[in-house]
């Protein structure tokens, strides 16, 4: 168990922030330069907040008030850097065997041995990091950092410096090396809404050094409360509503000329609110399906992608964007029509406080 | 060859060897605190550092003078209780040769330490290294040639000082006579021979040098 509270100010820019994580992989999502990389280092004491404190475990790693500020090198967090930092002056080995001052000696090339076989990299014992593919350095960081033992693990953008294409079965690999080695509290920044959807249990939303929201990924996409964390989740319809009923399982909304249904999830209501509808969450019409929330729509653009297609709309005075896949609906790339009917699913709708 | 007198040749390699050793072990946790730290004090050093690269000689030997000369505080200390005198003697050279060479060492080893990532020394701190460790670990092999640069710079500025050195030591015919000194004497005295065989040791050293830094920059390009 990780707790977390604290507070530091570095020029312009305050971090603050409090959360609590348990096993299981956080992922810390946010925007660059929101704060995500400065938490990790302020928990693992390469940063030192100017207030709060940080326990693990039970154990006080820093407080503020009890002037409690526990080296990094004594409170045995494993951190994976984003470039790994692997040290170019020595071998995989030597690499791997850095940390493990503490252990026996003659324990050291056992374990030495035993972690190259399990992370792959047997054969590469005696090349320099320059010579090995990116894989393979990530791989050599996450063993150097795993054969210590930490009771905490780091990821930090672990994916970012890898070439797109083999990023994906990377990814697969090493949760799956993380998952059959380590048994603890694993915390993930990314900027990647995907990779943290994919990698994740718990999602913790940052933006301009405050944490928003935290909580089940499912939860993060489905229900973001506010504005910031619906943008930062890849929302891209987002309008301000009105609230003109209330019913038991629905509320009925205007927005402009658009008036529709959404679930009533049961949060508290205000006059002013807004309403998020994901891209790929609108439908295009068809009679044997949708009969509620259909609207006549004029297409303003289409965009199309690789496998899906972007159509921007005009609906009753609003903007919509949404996303088809090419595959379920291959007419709408050739029509020349410019009017479609929309369906707005009501169960995907979701209502945020209105921060203005 | 009655006229070479080898004296200059072996105070100056002696001069220029502690010289050297001493810049490095002064001028090193300098360089790795300039490398490392920021603010006001931090450029105050760094340009203090830089001082004696752009002062004459001579003005840095004037000073020199002022502080450790037997009137001042420090030199009066040191000749009354050690019996050190530091003024026309080769104490003196060697401290005059150590702060012209001294800016050099910094300079160099500075840039090679502002090369090192501070993610290296994150790491190594997260694995549970302590700080002076970690320089002898991780700084110290991967700034290496960047040192031996600064180091060989400094040995020959130290090796062919003339006016900070005359300033403090001066010039007595074995006892502080320097290289330097020796051929600006013996051109003097019209002893052509002393002159040109100094000239010739002096120029190939500079060679030598300049050789082996350029072949340690390019090796620090390649990584």
């Amino acid at each position: 168990m990780l707790e977390v509270s604290l507070k530091k100010t570095l020029g312009k820019f305050t971090l603050q922030s409090s959360f609590t994580a348990d096993k299981g992989v956080l992922g810390i999502l946010g925007a660059s330069g929101c704060g995500k990389s400065m938490t990790l280092k302020c928990i693992s004491g390469l940063q030192t907040p100017d207030e709060g404190s940080i326990r693990l475990n039970g154990a006080l790693l820093f407080s503020s008030e009890s002037k409690v500020n526990i080296p990094s090198r004594e409170r045995n967090i494993g951190y994976v850097f984003q470039n790994y930092a692997l040290f170019p002056h020595l071998t995989v080995k030597q690499n791997i065997a850095y940390g493990m001052k503490h252990f026996e000696k003659s324990q050291r090339a056992q374990k030495v041995t035993h972690m190259i076989e399990k992370m792959q990299l047997k054969g590469l014992e005696h090349h320099y990091p320059s010579q090995l593919s990116g894989g393979q350095q990530q791989r050599t960081a996450l063993a150097r950092t795993l054969i210590t033992e930490p009771d905490l693990l780091f990821l930090d953008e672990p994916f970012s410096a890898l070439d797109s294409h083999i990023k994906y079965l990377l990814e697969k690999e090493l949760m799956k090396i993380i998952k059959e080695n380590f048994n603890g509290i694993v915390l993930l920044v990314t900027h990647n809404i995907e990779e943290a959807y994919r990698i994740c249990d718990q999602i913790m939303i940052m933006d301009d050094g405050q944490n928003l929201q935290l909580g089940p990924k499912e939860d993060i996409i489905s229900k973001p409360i506010n504005l910031t964390t619906a943008r930062i989740t890849g929302c891209k319809n987002i309008l301000d509503v009105s609230i003109l009923e209330e019913h038991k399982d629905y509320l009925l909304l205007k927005s402009n000329a658009l008036i529709f249904k959404a679930a009533n999830n049961q949060i508290p209501l205000s006059d002013s609110m807004l309403a998020g509808i994901r891209a790929h969450h609108l439908r295009l019409y068809s009679e044997k399906s949708h009969k509620d929330n259909v609207f006549d729509c004029e297409i303003m653009e289409k965009i199309e992608g690789v496998f899906s297609t972007t159509i921007i709309v005009n609906c009753g005075g609003n903007v919509l964007q949404l996303e088809i896949a090419k595959a379920s609906c291959p007419h709408i790339s050739e029509s020349n029509n410019n009017k479609i009917k929309l369906h707005i699913p009501m169960k995907h709708v979701f209502l945020m406080e209105n921060e203005l | 060859m009655n006229n070479v007198n080898l004296f200059p040749l072996y105070l100056s390699f002696r001069v220029a060897f502690t010289a050297t050793l001493i810049s490095f072990l002064f001028g090193l946790p300098v360089a790795y605190f300039l490398s490392r730290g920021r603010g006001k004090a931090v450029d105050f050093v760094d340009t203090l550092t830089n001082l004696p690269v752009v002062l004459p000689p001579t003005v840095l030997g004037y000073y020199l003078l002022v502080l450790l000369g037997r009137q001042s505080p420090i030199g009066a200390f040191l000749e009354n209780n050690f019996d050190i005198r530091i003024v026309f003697t080769p104490t003196g050279a060697i401290i005059a040769s150590t702060v012209v060479s001294i800016p050099y060492l910094i300079k160099a080893s500075k840039t090679a330490f502002l090369e090192i990532n501070e993610d290296y020394l994150n790491a190594a701190r997260l694995l549970g290294r302590g700080e002076l460790n970690i320089f002898i670990t991780v700084v110290m092999p991967i700034a290496w040639r960047g040192i031996v640069a600064g180091l060989t710079m400094s040995f020959v500025r130290a090796l062919g000082d003339f006016g900070t050195t005359l300033m403090v030591s001066g010039s007595i015919p074995n006892k502080t006579m320097t290289m330097p000194i020796a051929i600006y004497d013996a051109l003097q005295a019209g002893n052509k021979e002393m002159a040109n065989l100094l000239v010739l040791i002096m120029t190939s050293i500079a060679i030598i040098v300049l050789f082996t830094i350029s072949q340690l920059e390019r090796k620090m390009k390649k990584g």
